[in-house]
């Protein structure tokens, strides 16, 4: 006990002691300097290493301390950086740090200096730094090499938006350096006479094969280049996410973002950690990754996925419970049973989730891609829903699909399976119309239906049924199939009633009859037409019932009226309805509509009503109509055109414009005003309102004028084309006067002419006879009544020639002369025969004066005196002309007066003139003692002028040479030829 | 030359005879061994068609280098390419190659180029880069089974490569990107210089095949006469 009492006290005075002695060292400044600095080049990384150790801690098993770094660059008064670092020292410790230096620390000398403080709480205040320790230097190019220059740093790797500095050592001063930036030139700032640095801020990515930095020494074959690799920057994954389908597999999913990887450095890779369970797995996809649950069913997890790569990481976390996380997998096995024409069950499966989950399926039934029908079925593993109202032969689309009953997160993804429903019996009655007609005496009957819509066809329509019963006589039914594919048939029947039943088949049975009756008699068809303005809704049609029994009315038109056939169309109303507004796609401005409004009666027979008629928007007319020109008179005429429909134009015809215009004209006649065309050309206007009135009469013209008229009709958006004119000429005043008078003349006249002609010997004769007869002179006449009446005309007979004294008379002479007279005329210049009836001087030998007769019967004032002048009688004329001449002179001076001036020069030698007898020959003289003497022209025998002397008065022809004279019997024609 | 009577029947005779031989003279014969000409023509044809689609993948792969490898006046000195062997030749030295040489040359240029292709087209970091190289490399390959078919064709031994010696494209420890892309820039240079001179090459070869082929016909006339 008591060697126990004495250690106990031992040992307390021990730890008093040693109490005593710590809070004696401890009360001193502790001189913990660093020692053995050592600093050292990671060039790879740009770090600055250092190394160092602290002493004198003995006494403490570890102790916070603080150092004090200074760096400096290329000389140790340069510090560019100084900074604290605090650690905890523990016993016999060797101190690690870096730091890294934006600039290539191959390009300058860094030193390196610290020191140190105690930071502990144990040692008291005051705390003192301990002295610096001395300068390290860290110089990389010593070791550099020999070559001419060199490049820093190589291939760095930077992401996207970071600032490097390049640097590049020259060994040479005197080189020239030059250095490019993806083949620009960039400059630096000299470091010192061998090193230029180039600080490029905020670098952008380029390309993967990375960004060329090179220099080059002009003048030598000296490069040097580095690649700086810019990094895409590494995103932070986005739409983290993790669910599990079974309980079994969490499968986390992300969007990685933006991929970072470069040639020979790989993408960011990915790290799941859960934190409840301290697990980590690195991912194998870039967006996904698979957790496996533990069988013991935790309930919470925390992930957190971290994208790393070599340039830094990034990290999103995640907080939830499992089973707020199920996302079913997608159903199976859909099937549609027992389907009908309005019901379907649809069946289906589901992956079964843990024991107690329940799933929420969602049946969507879906007709032409629009949701229909939506129900929510609660199921463990088999759904089964039983749909209804549906509609018979019909498409539809069932689709399933499921979430967790009890925690909603997501629906799993859709099954779908398509389906018909069968086929039901048409469940409305067909729209039925007819149009009666008479074709050879015979009432048709053509009847038009509307096919029935999918709605209510309920299946395909196979065929039409149309039965026709006769309502006045009892007979069989008739029955007629009609193809589906028609919407109308035809049929033919008798002058009675008929009631026609129409079907449409499909192949679950007939359609509702639709019921028409039509009458042989087609009955009243006509009705007042009334005028309807059409809007861009259609045509506003009313009606006034006439009878208290309608069941309904219909309104019938056509589409397109301007053809065959018109595309007959119907509107069915009901009784209460007096108005309805007919619209329809192919309603054209410019087209006239003819609507029918008809009252079917309880026997369901159709009575026009009413017919009305528009135009949905009236046009100008396109077209004039061909105007006729009649009754063209000097000062009028009159202008039809009563060909011209007014019912086919595209607009109501109101009436007519007729133009006139006239050069002849300045005022417009009465009824008319003036108006300017188009081309600013002035013309007349009248405007005709009746638009039946199809006839015009222009009045109060001007003869031989040329007048244009147009004749336009015009609705109410206005007048047909002013263009074309037609010319019309106003005859002269007077032309039907001359045609009527003329004509006939003209026709009198050759009928006179061919009278003549045919007659011509006949009226040669009787007017111009060879030898004219003196009896029917008119001459003698003149002379009778006024002169002497006691003149009458010799007649040949009465006068006997005493001597026909015959000169010469050569054969070819005579034969000629009892020729014809044509051979005469070519034969007297040659031998010409003369026979004197008058006594010829024997000794005449020249050509004595010549003798014109004129034959005064013909009053010729044409005749040429001259002919007659040249061969004026000579006043040696013969003596033996007795005295009968004086006889005549009464005669002479009677008809001196009129034709003396015929005679020309004979006038002067009037007394000398000797008027014998017409018998005298009109030349004395010997004709064959003109051989040489050129026969004078035939002025000479030219018969001018004859006259009859009584025979009292005319003296005897002297007889000579008698002898040589022979009797020859004359012809009267010949002889004076 | 004194002609007799019975020398005519002896010239249509002999003309006969060499109308009856002409099938057989090579240069006429289609049937027949056709000779190194063809394989010489193909061959020639096959480096005008590679030089052309170099042009193409050269211009693709600079611009994926980027600049200045793609400027059309760089001209880097040929630092690490010094493995690749050099096309360029002095003229008089090309001239008194003996075809044997020539086209043993050939062959072992385009083998080694071949393997160093092969290699730029695994570095290759763009998929559709990567499918040009590969076409190339192939069309590469038949131009070797080309030359190799002329050599055998005229009865020279095809090079043996040294076990062990066969040629990478890999960069070492100390390469950098830069080197290694001025590297890729050489290879693509010396591949176009060895086109250009393989086709003088096969040209040349080309002429002086057909030569002695016109000297065997008119020995064959002579000799039918």
């Amino acid at each position: 006990m008591a060697l126990f009492a004495a250690f106990q006290t031992s040992l307390l005075l021990a730890l008093l002691s040693l109490r005593a002695y710590q809070s004696e060292v401890l009360a001193e400044p502790l001189p913990l300097t660093p020692e053995s600095l050592n600093v050292s080049i990671d060039s790879a990384h740009q770090y600055l290493n250092l190394q160092w150790s602290v002493h004198s801690l003995a006494y403490y098993q570890e102790l916070k301390m603080l150092f004090q770094i200074q760096i400096s660059r290329m000389k140790t008064s340069n510090v560019i950086w100084v900074g604290n670092y605090s650690t905890v020292v523990k016993r016999d410790p060797v101190l690690h740090w870096s730091w890294k230096s934006e600039l290539p620390l191959e390009c300058a000398t860094h030193f390196v200096r610290m020191r140190s403080r105690v930071d502990d709480a144990k040692i008291p205040e005051p705390r003192f730094w301990s002295n610096w320790s001395s300068w390290k230097e860290a110089d990389a190019q010593k070791s550099l090499g020999r070559d001419p220059l060199f490049l820093f740093p190589k291939d760095k790797l930077v992401e996207e938006g970071s600032n490097v500095t390049i640097c590049y050592i020259s060994r040479n001063q005197q080189d020239n350096i030059s250095c490019y930036l993806e083949g620009q030139q960039i400059h630096g700032e000299q470091l010192d006479s061998n090193v230029s640095a180039f600080k490029l801020n905020k670098v952008s990515f380029i390309r993967k094969t990375g960004t060329n930095i090179f220099c080059k020494v002009d003048q030598k074959d000296v490069i040097k280049g580095i690649v700086l690799f810019v990094s895409k920057v590494l995103e932070e994954p986005k739409d983290f996410s993790c669910e599990t389908q079974d309980f079994k597999t969490l499968m986390c999913t992300w969007d990685p973002g933006t991929d970072t990887s470069l040639p020979k450095r790989s993408s960011q890779s990915y790290t799941l950690f859960e934190s409840f369970s301290g697990k980590k797995i690195l991912c194998e996809h870039k967006n996904s990754c698979n957790w496996q649950v533990d069988s013991d069913s935790q309930e919470m997890y925390n992930f957190t996925l971290m994208a790393e790569n070599a340039l830094g990481n990034r990290s999103v976390s995640v907080l939830f419970s499992l089973t707020h996380r199920v996302h079913p997998k997608t159903p199976y096995n859909l099937f549609l049973k027992n389907v009908s024409g309005t019901k379907a069950t649809v069946t289906w499966k589901v992956h079964p989730i843990g024991n107690y989950s329940t799933l929420l399926c969602q049946l969507d039934l879906l007709g032409e891609g629009n949701v229909i029908q939506q129900h929510n079925v609660s199921i463990k593993e088999n759904g089964e829903y039983l749909l209804s109202e549906l509609e018979p032969d019909t498409e539809y689309m069932a689709r399933v699909r499921c979430a967790d009953a009890n925690h909603f997160w997501k629906w799993s993804g859709s099954i779908s399976q398509k389906f018909v429903t069968a086929e039901a019996a048409p469940s409305e009655a067909l729209d039925v119309w007819r149009n009666v007609k008479s074709v050879s005496g015979h009432p048709t009957v053509t009847l038009f239906w509307k096919p029935l819509s999918k709605l209510h066809a309920n299946g395909k329509i196979l065929s039409y049924n149309v039965i026709v019963e006769n309502l006045d006589r009892p007979s069989r039914l008739e029955v007629h199939s009609v193809p589906a594919t028609a919407n109308g048939t035809e049929l033919t029947l008798d002058q009675y009633s008929y009631q026609i039943h129409v079907t449409a088949l499909n192949s679950a049975g007939p359609s509702p009859a639709s019921v028409i009756v039509v009458s042989g008699d087609p009955g009243n068809e006509e009705a007042e037409e009334e005028r309807i303005n059409g809007t861009e809704d259609g045509f506003s049609v009313s009606w006034k019932p006439q009878s208290r029994k309608a069941i309904g009315y219909v309104v019938e038109w056509c589409d397109h009226p301007q053809d065959l056939p018109c595309d007959l169309q119907w509107k069915n109303l009901s009784s209460n309805t007096t108005s309805t507004v007919i619209s329809s796609g192919a309603f054209r401005p410019g087209v006239r509509y003819n609507f029918r409004i008809y009252e079917i009666s309880t026997e369901r027979m159709a009575n026009l009503l009413e017919k009305k008629a528009g135009y949905l928007k009236e046009l100008a007319p396109s077209d004039n109509p061909q105007v006729v020109v009649s009754n063209l008179t000097s000062h009028s005429f009159t202008l039809s055109w009563k060909d011209y429909s007014t019912d086919s134009q595209p607009g109501f015809i109101q009436g007519y414009y007729v133009y006139l215009r006239s050069k002849a004209e300045k005022e417009c006649h009465p009824g008319f005003k003036k108006a300017t065309l188009s081309d600013k050309s002035a013309c007349c206007q009248h405007r005709i309102d009746n638009p039946e009135q199809k006839t015009f009469v222009m009045e109060n013209l001007q003869p031989e004028s040329v007048y244009e008229f147009l004749v336009t009709p015009y609705t109410s958006a206005g007048s047909g084309p002013v263009d074309t004119f037609t010319k019309v000429t106003t005859p002269d005043e007077y032309s039907h006067i001359l045609i009527r008078i003329i004509l006939p003349m003209i026709i009198c006249v050759l009928l006179i002419m061919i009278t003549c002609y045919l007659k011509s010997q006949w009226m040669k004769e009787k007017c111009y006879p060879d030898i004219p007869d003196p009896y029917k002179s008119n001459v003698l006449s003149l002379i009778k009544s006024k002169e002497n009446p006691h003149l009458t005309i010799m007649n040949v007979s009465d006068c006997v020639p005493d001597a026909i004294e015959v000169i010469h008379k050569p054969e070819g002479s005579k034969i000629q002369f009892l020729g014809a007279s044509k051979s005469l005329t070519e034969t007297e210049f040659t031998k010409p025969a003369y026979l004197y009836l008058l006594p010829a001087e024997k000794n005449y030998s020249g050509p004595g004066p010549c003798i014109c007769f004129e034959n005064l019967t013909y009053n010729e004032a044409a005749a040429d005196s001259g002919s007659c002048g040249h061969f004026p009688v000579t006043p040696q004329a013969p003596p033996s002309q007795p005295g009968p001449l004086t006889s005549p002179e009464n005669l002479l001076k009677a008809l001196e007066k009129n034709y003396m001036n015929s005679l020309g020069e004979i006038a002067a030698g009037e007394a000398s003139v000797n008027y014998v007898s017409q018998l005298a020959s009109q030349m004395s003289g010997d004709k064959d003692g003109l051989p040489t003497n050129p026969p004078e022209p035939v002025h000479c025998s030219e018969y001018k002028m004859q006259m009859a002397i009584p025979l009292g008065l005319a003296s005897p022809p002297p007889a000579e040479n008698s002898g040589l004279s022979s009797t020859t019997p004359l012809d009267q024609s010949e002889h004076y030829r | 030359m004194d002609l007799r009577a019975g020398d005519s029947w002896g010239m249509l005779a002999c003309l006969c005879t060499v109308l009856w031989h002409l099938p057989a003279v090579p240069a006429l014969n289609r049937t027949g061994d056709p000779g190194p000409g063809p394989s010489i023509q193909k061959t020639y044809d096959l480096t005008r068609y590679l030089e052309h689609q170099l042009r193409s993948l050269a211009g693709t792969y600079l611009n994926y280098l980027g600049p200045p490898f793609n400027e059309p006046d760089f001209n880097p000195p040929r630092l690490g390419a010094e493995t690749l062997p050099r096309a360029t030749v002095n003229l008089d030295v090309w001239r008194s190659l003996n075809d044997k040489l020539r086209l043993t040359q050939n062959y072992e240029a385009y083998s080694h180029l071949l393997c160093y292709l092969r290699g730029l087209n695994r570095q290759a970091a763009t998929a559709e880069l990567r499918r040009s190289l590969a076409h190339f490399c192939t069309s590469l390959q038949g131009l070797l089974g080309s030359i190799a078919g002329v050599m055998a064709a005229l009865g020279y031994p095809l090079p043996q490569p040294l076990p062990g010696t066969e040629p990478t494209w890999a960069p070492g420890p100390a390469h950098s990107d830069f080197l290694q892309k001025m590297d890729d820039f050489w290879l693509l240079k010396e591949l176009q210089t060895w086109l250009w001179r393989s086709a003088k090459d096969f040209n040349r070869l080309k002429k002086k095949m057909q030569t002695p082929a016109a000297a065997v016909t008119l020995h064959l006339e002579a000799h039918g006469f």
